[in-house]
């Protein structure tokens, strides 16, 4: 479509800074305006030093519960202290560290190695950064408030109920950890789109780094497991704000239901954290052996299989809750079997080493600790997954061995391994190999001093989570050692940060690809300028650079590529077909803004209003936040114009089609809350298994209004296609008026559903608060579809976007076809309800 | 016989006072020597592969990280399957009910036994060779009720009724613990387990069906005075004395438990007059106000009189 085609009066142009060259219109914003960037190796840097930072203050946490364990009957720290220190350290280290840092790596790395200039939407990541940090500044202020949360990370009801935990502690976990989320999940759909719709011409699926696999998988990963958490806490919370009963056993709630939920989430967790740091060793070992990585299709499908093994897992930490044995014997089976494809990974790691002569480094020491450690890790997980050995295992100290294994052997030494490796891209220098081996040592001897003789300790019989023991059991010379084995550990991380800082100022400094590695990230000398490419060069094989003559053999800048010429004063990147990889448009990419960062404080000041009760001021923030979303998305449309990208190329700008990768965010989007709509249905599903007499004494759903509210589901589905169909046909005024019967239909859906339950009480059973909790869920996507279709609306009235520019309309007819079925989804099952009956 | 605390091995997974520890213990041990063996196995291929310079192969992929996982997981899933099976299998319809309520922080025991119901606290006597079933409860929170020397574990969630099927083989006393964090105190939340040969436990429970003793001596009689006159029995029972209370541990044979609060200290007269003062101190979050304006010689005498109570 070329609707729109004059260069002055292109929207697009009229965005750009056309006076100016590509180096000033990428440049950093530079004084306070920095924290405005929305650059990916800006905002990744950020969240690599923000994760390092919860790190430490992890760590000292967990140094002051070794050291209460230190002696028997210890008094170091009192109970109540001691409960928030443990509670806080595994807080800090699953949710504000590990996907935090490994995330910021994949942000940092991911448009380096595929050939791209930023992240697809980098406003969104800033977005998802400032979230993370003022959801975890919220987390910690709870110290400040002597309200820490000390109900162990899982939270498990009812102990964090209400009636067992008054106060504000667990509120500050439930909505600052929440709140924080919202930046994995975000990243998650960012992350997608990025490795689909962004890669260098020619980078098929099969060619792409190995890395960018494991980070696909991870993102697809949180996009299913995170909801199950965040549909539990929110449960929970309303629990606490609202006194709905979801776990309350007296009106056929289960206490199981939160176990459920956290586990749906706790188990992909832990390889959500596992896998992004596996495919960092999948990056590094090979170039220290200066050989491809052996068995790449079978470590693809390891990852994938992976991907989907560790979703049918998460029973097995709930083996002792009293579960039937055909449970147990399904899960247990299965939580073995998750080996195999870890095996596999293992071994294609162990076989790329015969590839060639290894160099043994810094990075790679690390590498091979991991090996170690994570393998003996794993061994004792398949142990766990035998369920007579878990009955005497299980909340014991085997467990708190086992964890550390695989999370410190799977997941910090990789991370060490690749802040060693990529430490010279990101500062210029290299940091100090002497010193190195000395922090692999430490680490390496003090974390299996600590953690080794946990195994013993618990098969002793010490269970987790005790402040204190006592004296003559058989535990006291195991603690001991275990403690001092922790102070040597933090000795190596200490000397990690001294050499991390002298090597600022005194490391020697690097040179072009230094390790002398194959992959993108590599072709400019460290420390790139900012945009990345001056041209993106295709690709034919999976290490460019060591096969491509002409990447290393010239200067950076001459390589030859796609994109050399700036359009319209625009930033932008080149955007690829999702299997193939060839350019099909060019993606504009925005400047550097505050609003992100403003709609992230919004949210932030909603949240903490809603911990200290501050209703209005809640409220308050959720419309600044709202606004702050309007403002960030009122732009004029850049779409409908084409442009010479080089090399033959001449391409659409933001397609209007299924490929374009904003259609792809809205599908990944999609996913997310069909995973959140899941979960719900997960909870109504159980709760109605489990306490069928609490069922039948919900009140049915009305017949007729449920019926109506399917009636209106399908109007709803129908208009969506409409709409998409007469906006691609350009016929903008019946565009706008298919947005407001959009509008109208989502009010229709919300009205009926609502008034479907009418008569169901959500504080009488679990059940029925269960049934609301799904119609608030739906109604808020119905809210959001109304809220999108007045906003194209108003986009197309004044002018922002035009004929030719559907992409808007385009988008939000998926956006409404998937509410438009949750609304059949809920609608069904309230009409199963209604004549089935509720028994 | 002399209490668990500070008797070095009383709670420990590598026993076999128990069906359930002892079937699950040869797991545990080869279990855990295999592992180290597949560690050293791995980590001798690593430096192999590290000083070759051959190349990698696809079996090595396929035979380490396909074949040999599946072989020996699938031995080691029979193995564990047969192991929970022959441990559930021991349930007997016809077994003796024990049911189990937990509390923050402590454990309150019914035995039912020919149509009684009778009530003890803290101190779980099992009959030596016969299996017993426990019916596991929860009053608030979710605990988990753990004598790894005779079983392995089940949690205790309110609103369900988890069944565990223990038989002890061992004569003596065993050390617990709840295993599931509830709250402030889930450290000082321990019990003991006292196997007895089947007549002795038989007149156990017959002495949980009679009266409580006796006071005899005047400061005896002196502490039954205050235990009636001070709110005590609002919340505790002694057969024969006030039967009401029970929202505390029943106290008719507390005087013949060998640890006071749930495992955690030595039953004697000074730990006992200790506790009624200053419960919030040596228990914190326990649900037993502390008695602390008692004068000394009534704080004596109840604590005499309680400690009479065998």
């Amino acid at each position: 479509m070329t609707a729109v085609d004059e260069p002055q009066s292109y929207s697009g142009t009229r965005k750009g800074e056309p006076d100016k060259t590509i180096e000033e219109v990428w440049a950093q914003p530079t004084g306070l305006r920095w924290w405005s960037s929305v650059s990916h190796r800006v905002v990744g840097k950020r969240f690599i030093y923000t994760g390092f930072a919860f790190f430490i203050i992890a760590g000292f946490l967990a140094l002051l519960v070794r050291t209460q364990l230190i002696v028997p009957g210890n008094t170091f720290l009192d109970n109540e202290t001691y409960n928030q220190v443990f509670t806080m350290h595994g807080t800090l280290m699953m949710f504000l560290f590990a996907i935090p840092i490994l995330e910021g790596f994949a942000v940092y790395l991911i448009p380096m190695m595929l050939g791209a200039r930023d992240l697809i939407f980098p406003r969104l990541e800033q977005f998802g950064y400032y979230c993370y940090l003022f959801g975890g500044i919220i987390v910690l202020s709870s110290f400040l408030f002597d309200a820490a949360p000390d109900g162990g990370w899982f939270m498990y009801v009812p102990l964090t109920t209400n009636a067992f935990t008054p106060g504000v502690s667990a509120d500050f976990w439930l909505i600052g950890i929440t709140f924080a989320e919202i930046a994995s999940v975000t990243a998650a759909v960012e992350l997608i789109v990025a490795i689909l719709c962004a890669r260098a011409p020619g980078m098929s699926l099969t060619k792409m780094p190995i890395f960018a696999w494991y980070i696909l998988i991870t993102a697809f990963m949180i996009a299913i497991g995170f909801p199950p958490l965040i549909i539990g806490s929110i449960l929970l919370e309303a629990n606490r704000l609202l006194g709905l009963p979801f776990f309350d056993p007296t009106v056929g709630g289960d206490p199981l239901l939160w176990q459920h939920l956290f586990w749906l989430f706790g188990h992909p967790e832990v390889y959500i954290i596992f896998l992004p740091a596996a495919g960092m060793v999948a990056t590094i070992l090979p170039t220290f052996v200066g050989k491809p990585l052996f068995g790449y299709g079978f470590v693809v499908a390891a990852v994938i299989s992976m991907g989907f093994i560790s979703f049918g897992l998460w029973a097995h930490h709930m083996f002792t809750t009293g579960l039937p044995i055909l449970s147990l014997s399904l899960f247990s089976a299965a939580s073995t079997m998750v080996a195999v494809p870890t095996g596999v990974q293992i071994f294609a790691f162990i076989a790329t080493l015969a590839q060639g002569r290894p160099r043994m480094t810094t990075p790679m020491l690390f590498v091979m600790g991991f090996l170690f450690i994570f393998v003996l890790g794993g061994l004792t997980g398949v142990m766990l997954a035998s369920v007579p050995f878990n009955w005497q295992a299980h909340d014991s100290y085997f467990v708190v061995a086992h964890l550390h294994y695989v999370l410190i052997g799977g997941m910090v030494f990789p991370l060490f391994a690749a802040f060693y490796y990529w430490a010279p891209h990101i500062t210029g220098r290299m940091m100090s190999e002497r010193l190195g081996k000395w922090v692999f040592w430490l680490m390496f001897i003090g974390f299996n001093a600590t953690f080794f003789l946990m195994h013993v300790t618990g098969l002793r019989g010490m269970p987790r989570r005790i402040a204190t023991y006592p004296e003559g059991i058989g535990w006291d010379r195991l603690n001991l050692l275990s403690t001092l084995g922790s102070y040597i550990l933090a000795a190596g991380v200490a000397l990690f940060i001294f050499d991390f800082i002298r090597h600022l100022r005194h490391g020697e400094r690097a040179g072009r690809d230094p390790w002398r590695a194959g992959t993108m990230e590599w072709l400019y000398p460290t420390v790139a300028i900012g945009f990345n490419f001056h041209a993106i060069p295709p690709v034919e094989t999976r290490e460019p650079l060591w096969n491509n003559p002409n990447m290393l053999g010239k200067n950076a800048e001459d390589v030859e590529g796609v994109m050399r010429k700036m359009h319209d004063g625009r930033r932008e990147t080149i955007g690829c077909d999702p299997v193939s990889g060839s350019p099909v448009q060019i993606v504009r990419l925005p400047h550097p803004t505050f609003t992100p960062m403003f709609t992230a404080f919004a949210l932030a000041v909603a949240f903490a209003a809603t911990i200290a009760s501050a209703y209005f001021v809640a409220i308050a923030g959720i419309v600044a936040g709202l606004l702050g979303f309007t403002i960030w998305a009122w732009e004029p449309s850049d779409s409908g114009v084409t442009r010479d990208a080089g090399m033959g190329y001449v391409l659409p700008v933001n397609m209007i089609e299924k490929r374009s990768h904003m259609h792809i965010a809205t599908v990944g989007t999609m996913l997310v809350l069909y995973a959140l709509l899941g979960s719900l249905i997960f909870a109504l599903l159980y709760l109605w298994n489990v306490y069928p007499n609490f069922a039948a004494q919900t009140a049915q759903p009305n017949l007729l209004w449920t019926g109506l509210s399917m009636l209106a589901g399908l109007v709803l589905l129908i208009l969506a296609m409409i709409n998409r169909r007469v906006a691609v046909a350009d016929r903008i005024g019946l565009a706008t008026v298919m947005n407001l019967a959009v509008i109208l239909a989502s009010i229709a859906c919300t009205a009926c559903l609502a008034l479907a339950i009418q008569r169901t009480d959500p504080w009488g059973t679990a059940l029925g608060a269960t049934m609301w909790a799904t119609l608030g869920f739906v109604a808020l996507n119905l809210f959001i579809t109304l809220y999108w279709a007045l906003f194209n609306a108003a986009r197309k009235v004044t002018g922002r976007v035009g004929a030719g520019q559907s992409l808007p309309d385009f988008n939000l007819a998926t956006y409404a076809k998937g509410t438009a079925v949750m609304v059949l989804i809920t609608g069904g099952l309230f009409l199963a309800a209604t004549l089935g009956g509720l028994s | 016989m002399g209490s668990t605390l500070d008797q070095f091995g009383s709670q420990t997974t590598f026993a076999d006072a128990g069906i359930g520890a002892a079937r699950t213990v040869w797991l545990t041990n080869s279990m855990s020597i295999i592992s180290l063996v597949i560690l050293a196995f791995v980590m001798l291929v690593a430096l192999f592969a590290w000083r070759s310079t051959g190349g990698g192969r696809v079996w090595w992929i396929i035979g380490g990280g396909i074949v040999f996982p599946l072989i020996t997981l699938s031995v080691l899933t029979v193995a564990s399957a047969t192991t929970l099976r022959s441990i559930t299998g021991e349930a007997q319809p016809e077994a003796p009910v024990i049911e189990i309520t937990a509390y923050q922080y402590w454990w309150d025991v019914v035995h039912h036994s020919e149509g009684r119901s009778l009530r003890d606290a803290n101190e779980i006597v099992l009959p030596l060779n016969m299996a017993v079933t426990l019916q596991l409860k929860s009053n608030d929170v979710i605990h988990s009720f753990w004598v790894p020397s005779v079983s392995g574990k089940m949690d205790m969630i309110p609103g369900r009724i988890n069944e565990l099927t223990i038989t002890a083989t061992k004569e003596g006393r065993f050390r617990g613990q709840c295993a599931e964090f509830c709250g402030l105190s889930h450290p000082l939340m321990a019990f003991e387990v006292l196997v007895l040969p089947v007549e002795e436990y038989a007149a156990y429970l017959e002495s949980l069906d009679e009266d409580a003793r006796d006071a005899v001596t005047p400061q005896q009689r002196r502490g039954k005075e205050v235990f009636l006159t001070s709110g005590c029995t609002a919340c505790h029972a002694v057969n024969g004395v006030s039967e009401n209370g029970r929202l505390g541990p029943d106290l008719s044979r507390v005087g013949a438990r060998a640890s006071l609060g749930a495992g955690m200290w030595r039953m004697n007269k000074g730990n006992l007059a200790g506790w009624i003062a200053d419960v919030g101190d040596m228990k914190p979050g326990a649900q037993m106000p502390s008695y602390n304006d008692l004068s000394g010689p009534d704080l004596r005498a109840v604590a005499a009189w309680l400690e009479s109570l065998k």
